[in-house]
């Protein structure tokens, strides 16, 4: 792939780095439609530091050094259109009306060799197996705590911890069935986790539409590169929660149970309902019956075995947990503590992925497992020690600052890009409230070529694979690659200005 | 099937009917609007105005732009055309895993395709095509539906609420031109020769009409066409069957005492319509047996609600109260 263009390459001579056998074409930084592109220091998915693409990466970005421009904006205009009429929309709301928006989506695929891919699924594998028996510890005998490996104050104070899931039997120890962890490069290029999801991770649906319109605009790429194939999705989830069932019945009914029309991710929850073939059921379709779960159908009442949930811990059960919640089912909890139905993930799975716990995680890993973290974790400070504290406030040009209980990227400081107000503002609130924050170096995430205005710009993004564990673990190569489109932009939440991008694997 | 998921599919067809329907009147009304004068035009948008069963038909503004944008367009008018569109995809929407993606793409291209349509832009051009496609547009859907999705229960819900949404469009449209003006109801003057084609038009009927009676244009052949004819898709009988017939196979599981409500109400309407001859309505009045076509649709409604979508919800509220003030 090496062969040099003399036209595009005249530098061409120097000898390329150890990764020698990438590809040059049109050069980052310099060649249209590159030559708006950065490289420095940052680590780039696509380019080596003399301009050179990695190999991996070769056949694409000769694909895009030949492409007509027109023709890559006509491919991600039909992608667009695709979605559009699809109604893979996420919801804004305005003050008069509503409008559906599409996630933006690049076209160009994020590709990730064979051999590091599987060093990331050992690791993804080995944490959730450690985060699982680490919930059934401190909702069972709280080993770990007694044992000094991680402060009790840290965890039967956190936000999320549920007390009444203490004792609860959990079907095969999984209170993580779903996981989505977000994962990131550091400079090295080495993956890092950034924090894990273990409430109600979403964006699965966009990983599986993405491929589907990304195949469709590089077909011959796509076939030529040989990419593991993440298809199967639905069906390993559907295998996962049948493995979960109570036992003795068996054919078990499965449900996926949304919050209903108007959550922004709607969609996805009706596009897996459809892909596995089972209900899709609002807290209203659902009726508490002599401790069993049922579904209102037209033929009567009918149990229920497992219930994928997809809205959070608080709204599940008025008589348990918010008892304003008009969305979830009274009673439920009820019946799911006598082993009566599943709930999946389970409830109380939010103290795992605390960003306070976050930085214990390695420690529990070693502790649960004996082994050595796979993935390593992004250096962490706790506020709530006084020393951290002491540094954390002093550098917080630095660092980013985030609110412990938060997701979604908000009740978040990110010191180099604030001002010097807001540092101030932000610094009060973690005086006020130490235990409620973290810190963390900030990490410029790696960035990967994109599709923007006519142009291959760089742009950050990161990496949520998605973790099944029921009777086995599984792991879809890849996942979802969020990007955040903004220039310079380190947030990649879509609810956030971010989009996402295909994921190869490649064989 | 959950029950919530039959009511979105049944609200689903029923909109989409009731669009297709207001798509048609308004494309045979502005059609037959250019070659009319001033009084008869006028007199046949109050006609068309009724039969949409429009909320305000003594609207002041008589201008047909006004009177096209309110009944057509309008989305702060709740039964506007458009406002049908909007709300059979909305219903799609809640559905969507159950329904084909087919289906859902094309109601969705659909909505996006006229709700960007700019109103000035539609009347200064041929505004009657554009409801001619907004029709066919709806009439794909139902063809969609017809070869894409299974048909099983939902597509018996989907058929039901085709067929009773459109029982009562055409006894109400039959009403305004066949019955005689009360001192209570609107008063139009009796119709005319065209009057009685835009009547068959409105209804799909002329061609199959002609066929049935040659061209030969007689108020009573034209009643007993859109009420008896058993083989005319938009006739009042026509739909009752389809009606009877989708109720026949929604729930087999579902108790027999809920099911027996319901078949017992489909049935009665049936008899009703097979066995009155058109002597007998003309007879008696045509008014009063539309308008009880009307109330046993109604009432056939109401028994698909108790029987399969919200029966022993007040029990449920009850029991729930109880655990709560328990706990």
């Amino acid at each position: 792939m090496s062969t040099e263009d003399p036209v595009l390459s005249p530098e061409a001579i120097e000898p390329p780095d150890d990764e020698a056998a990438g590809g040059r074409f049109a050069r980052p930084g310099i060649d249209e439609p590159f030559d708006a592109y950065v490289l420095d220091q940052t680590y780039d998915e696509c380019f080596q530091a003399n301009r050179w693409s990695r190999p991996h990466y070769a056949p694409l970005h000769e694909l895009l050094s030949s492409l007509p421009v027109e023709e890559i904006q006509r491919r991600q205009l039909s992608c667009e259109q695709s979605f559009l009429h699809q109604g893979i929309t996420f919801t804004v709301y305005g003050k008069d009306s509503s409008t559906e928006k599409i996630i933006p989506t690049d076209l160009l695929p994020r590709i990730i060799t064979g051999k590091e891919w599987d060093e990331v699924e050992r690791g993804l594998k080995q944490r959730i197996a450690a985060l699982n028996l680490f919930l059934a510890d401190i909702y069972g005998p709280g080993r770990a705590v007694k044992d000094g490996i991680i402060p009790a104050e840290l965890v039967y104070g956190a936000k999320h911890f549920r007390k009444e899931m203490v004792g609860v039997e959990v079907p095969r120890g999984a209170y993580v069935s779903v996981c989505g962890t977000d994962l990131i490069r550091d400079e090295a290029g080495k993956f890092v986790v950034l924090e894990d999801n273990l409430r109600v991770p979403s964006g699965v649906s966009y990983m599986l539409a993405n491929r589907e319109v990304v195949r469709r605009a590089f077909p011959a790429l796509f076939r030529s590169s040989r990419v593991r194939p993440i298809e199967r999705y639905p069906q390993l989830l559907l295998e996962t929660l049948r493995s979960l069932a109570p036992p003795g019945r068996e054919n078990p009914r499965i449900v996926l149970m949304t919050p209903g029309v108007f959550n922004s991710a709607y969609y996805e929850h009706t596009f897996l309902a459809r892909q596995m073939g089972i209900e899709l059921v609002e807290g209203r379709d659902l009726v508490v019956q002599d401790g069993m779960v049922c579904m209102r159908t037209t033929s009567g009442l009918e149990r229920v075995d497992v219930i994928y949930r997809r809205i959070d811990d608080d709204f599940i059960d008025p008589l348990v947990f918010r008892a304003d919640s008009v969305l979830g089912v009274p009673g439920l909890f009820g019946c799911y503590a006598k082993g009566n139905v599943v709930i999946a993930n389970a409830m109380g799975n939010g103290v795992a992925d605390d960003k306070a716990v976050y930085a214990y995680v390695p420690a529990l890993i070693k502790y649960y497992l004996g082994e050595d973290a796979i993935l390593g974790n992004v250096e962490t400070y706790l506020c709530r020690e006084p020393k951290q504290l002491e540094y954390v406030l002093a550098n917080l040009d630095k660092l980013v600052v985030k609110a412990v209980g938060e997701s979604g990227g908000y009740g978040m400081l990110v010191g180099p890009h604030a001002s010097a107000q807001e540092r101030v503002e932000f610094g009060e609130k973690v005086k006020a409230d130490p235990e409620n924050y973290i810190a963390q170096p900030t990490i410029s995430l790696s960035r990967a070529p994109c599709f923007i205005d006519g142009k291959f710009e760089a742009r950050h993004i990161d990496l949520r694979p998605f973790i099944l564990a029921g009777a086995e673990t599984v792991v879809v190569p890849g996942g979802l690659t969020r990007v955040a489109l903004r220039r310079g932009s380190l947030v990649v939440n879509s609810s956030q200005g971010g989009g996402s991008k295909d994921t190869w694997v490649l064989e | 099937m959950l029950s919530r998921v039959a009511e979105s599919l049944y609200w689903m067809a029923r909109y989409a009917e009731r669009a297709e329907h207001g798509a048609r009147l308004l494309r045979v009304r502005l059609e037959a609007m250019v070659e009319q004068g001033d009084i008869e035009s006028s007199e046949g948008w109050r006609r068309t105005l009724y039969g949409l069963a429009d909320i305000s038909p003594e609207d002041p503004s008589a201008d047909p732009r006004d009177i096209t944008f309110r009944v057509g367009f309008d989305r702060m008018n709740l039964s506007s055309t458009m406002s049908a569109v909007v709300a059979a995809r909305d219903n799609a929407r809640q559905v969507r895993e159950q329904i084909s993606s087919e289906m859902w793409e094309h109601i969705n291209k659909e909505y996006l395709r006229l709700t960007s349509l700019d109103f000035d832009w539609v009347w200064s051009g041929n505004p009657a095509q554009t409801f001619i496609d907004i029709g066919d547009g709806i009439w794909m859907f139902q063809g969609i539906t017809h070869s894409t999705m299974r048909h099983g229960e939902g597509f018996d819900f989907i058929e039901l609420g085709t067929y009773i949404e459109r029982a009562q469009l055409v006894a109400r449209l039959l009403d305004v031109y066949l019955s005689p003006a009360q001192d209570d109801g609107p008063k139009f003057a009796a119709p005319g020769y065209f009057d009685w084609i835009n009547l068959l038009k409105q209804c799909t009927g002329f061609e199959a009409y002609c066929k049935v009676y040659t061209a030969q244009i007689a108020p009573r052949k034209i009643a007993e066409f859109l009420i008896f004819d058993p083989e005319f898709p938009h006739s009042v009988r026509f739909a009752v069957d389809k009606v009877q017939s989708a109720l026949e196979q929604i729930a087999p599981g579902a108790p027999q005492t809920r099911r027996a409500a319901c078949a017992r109400m489909a049935g009665r309407l049936k008899a009703f319509v097979d066995f009155t001859s058109m002597d007998e309505i003309a007879a008696g009045g045509i008014q009063p047996f539309l308008a009880s076509v009307l109330k046993q649709c109604e009432a056939i409604h109401g028994a698909v609600y108790e029987s399969y979508i919200t029966y022993g919800r007040e029990e449920q509220a009850a029991s729930q109260t109880q655990t709560q003030t328990q706990g």
